[in-house]
């Protein structure tokens, strides 16, 4: 028997969908009972009902040989599986962000850029590092200068190091490291959006599925990380011990997607 | 106020039974290793920093506990042991008949996250061949191998067997930059299909290549692998990788063993200093490998002796998981201090444990 792990919450419609298409039938009840583990109707199935984030764990682990879960959490989890498919669910983007207009002022000249809403990787750091365009009088009297992310000496932040608010501290620290950018993580674990609203945050790193969110809130893409969507992750001793099993599930899933 | 009861993430404390048991886990393993004439090798557990940087390659680095002496040389706690065995090799014993066969045993530190059965300090236990190239050293550690899985009572276990020059020749070709071999690294490692398109959209390679690293990933089996490896790859380096792959997988038919040994070429992991074979081995219902090595001919010339090289560890507290060694009681003679303790030295020369009553 393979042991799945499913993600409660707004994956777990789909997931179901998806293994069902593939042969494979969980009890009906599955999403309203209360119950975390059920079998399969043919027995050759056990899905447990665990977190979002918690779902690469258990199958590093082994304590799931299979897994169904977003590639965003996977990256943060940084957990060692293999990822064989694409599950071709869950779309989303995980996005730097911040508030209307924040990023470039108008006042110097960058409107363009901010209208476009996503930086594209062209203009991504190095564009624009060495001259500052504001008139030095400026420079002397407000505060220092400081570097943002798009590699734009700037200062409309009021702090010498942007804060940055996610649910995702790695993938955010990975992504300002290789920007060489300093950044202090203030790591949360809801409405991220508030965070630049009230002054917690300059910026937030988040899951974007439609940008609705964003825009309600006034806020806007900066620059986009890396695209998201649910992937099935695997063990990787599962993988090899117990490969007939395994490999017949990634092809029953495979034959559904495609 | 801070808790005595913990100890520091990913150490831990073993007491009594358990430590008996470990003690008899590690015997077996090293009776079997005495058996195959390894002889033991008990390094320090410190040396120079660069010693494991020459050894694990600059990846790894970050995991690597060092500290300053106080004339200022740069020091590490061992973070494995084959770096330390090579240099002893290369240098202490360079002059010694070949092939040399060593094995070691004890802990090892690196600063990971304490997780998925990874401890920060934990026991490896393993051997290391040196002076003999070519197959039959190959054989010779994988047969160590299967033998000490099967001493452990452990039935359901595979090995799987790959080879750098596999996937090397066919890099070698396509003439990339290093931090695109590392993007392909990366998501072939991990078996990402969608990974591997988006990234391949960005490759300037013909789609004979492309069909080629599209295989890699699912090139997993018994010897059938082989021949469908034959069909995609040319260059000699590969070539080469999969005859000797051959020859192994047919020696372990004719010992009736292959059933415990899968071909994956799809495996391109493990630290930079492999050279040729790699392999992994797995136990059934065990989420990790309990044991992993290959051959590193490159690595003794790092210390100024060119010696083909190849060897395994077995992550004991992995094993550990799975393996519960038989322990005897111990019998001791209960003395009240009544009797005296000449009484207790008595008994301890007749070779009798005693206990006393206080």
């Amino acid at each position: 028997m393979l042991v799945i792990a499913l993600c409660k919450g707004r994956f777990l419609e789909p997931s179901l969908d998806l293994l069902m298409q593939a042969g494979i039938r969980f009890p009906e009840d599955l999403a309203s009972s209360r119950k975390l583990i059920f079998n399969s109707d043919d027995q050759r199935f056990r899905a447990v009902l665990v977190k979002p984030a918690d779902v690469a764990t258990y199958v590093e682990y082994g304590a799931a040989d299979a897994g169904i879960a977003g590639r965003d959490v996977v990256l943060e989890s940084r957990a060692d599986v293999l990822q064989p498919l694409d599950l071709k669910f869950g779309y989303c983007k995980i996005a730097v962000a911040g508030v209307n207009g924040a990023a470039f002022p108008s006042s110097q000249g960058r409107g363009g850029r901010e209208a476009a809403g996503v930086v594209s990787s062209a203009e991504m750091p190095g564009a624009g590092l060495t001259t500052p365009s504001a008139p030095p009088d400026r420079w002397l009297s407000a505060q220092p200068p400081i570097l943002c992310e798009e590699g734009n000496v700037d200062h409309q932040f009021s702090r010498p190091t942007i804060r940055v608010a996610t649910k995702y501290p790695r993938i955010t620290m990975d992504y300002y490291n290789a920007r060489g950018i300093p950044v202090e993580i203030i790591p949360l674990s809801g409405s991220i959006e508030l965070a630049p609203l009230i002054g917690l945050a300059d910026r937030i790193v988040d899951l974007v599925e439609t940008g609705r969110t964003l825009k309600d809130n006034g806020l806007e893409i900066v620059e986009v990380i890396t695209d998201s969507s649910a992937r099935l992750l695997i063990n990787r001793a599962g993988y090899q011990t117990k490969r007939d099993e395994v490999l017949r599930l990634i092809q029953a899933l495979e034959k559904v997607i495609r | 106020m801070k808790s005595y009861a913990q100890t520091p993430p990913g150490t831990q404390i073993v007491i009594g039974r358990a430590a008996r048991r470990r003690r008899a886990l590690e015997r077996t393993i090293c009776s079997v290793f005495e058996g195959w004439s390894y002889e033991e090798i008990i390094p320090p557990i410190f040396d120079y920093y660069d010693v494991f940087v020459k050894g694990m390659g600059t990846g790894p680095e970050e995991q690597i506990y060092r500290f300053i002496d106080r004339e200022g040389n740069i020091l590490a706690l061992r973070p494995e042991f084959t770096s330390l065995v090579a240099k002893t090799v290369a240098t202490r014993l360079a002059s010694s008949q070949k092939p040399i066969r060593l094995y070691y045993s004890g802990e090892v530190l690196r600063f990971e996250k304490p997780k998925g059965g990874r401890q920060r300090e934990f026991a490896q236990i393993g051997i290391e061949h040196y002076g003999a190239s070519g197959k039959t050293a190959d054989v010779e550690i994988l047969l160590v191998a299967v033998e000490t899985l099967q001493r452990l009572g452990i039935q359901a276990f595979q090995i799987n067997l790959g080879s750098v020059d596999f996937f090397g020749g066919i890099v070698d070709r396509m003439e990339l930059p290093a931090d695109r071999i590392a993007e392909l690294k990366e998501v072939l490692n991990v078996k990402d299909r969608s990974g591997l398109e988006a990234l391949l959209e960005r490759l300037p390679l013909g789609d004979r290549r492309k069909k080629i690293l599209r295989a890699v990933p699912h090139l997993t089996g018994g010897k059938a692998v082989i021949a469908e490896a034959r069909e995609l790859v040319r260059n000699p380096r590969s070539v080469e990788a999969l005859d000797h792959l051959e020859e192994i997988y047919s020696i372990f038919q004719s010992l009736d063993l292959a059933q415990h040994l899968t071909i994956d070429l799809g495996e391109i992991r493990g630290f930079d200093y492999y050279s040729g074979i790699l392999f992994r081995a797995y136990v059934r219902d065990l989420g990790f490998e309990v044991a992993s090595g290959g051959r590193y001919d490159g690595l003794p010339g790092a210390f100024g002796e060119d010696l083909p090289a190849v060897g395994f560890s077995f992550s004991v507290d992995r094993l550990e998981q799975i393996v519960t060694p038989e322990i005897s009681e111990i019998e001791a003679a209960s003395i009240a201090v009544d009797d005296g303790f000449d009484k207790a030295l008595q008994l301890r020369r007749s070779g009798k444990a005693v206990r006393l009553c206080l």
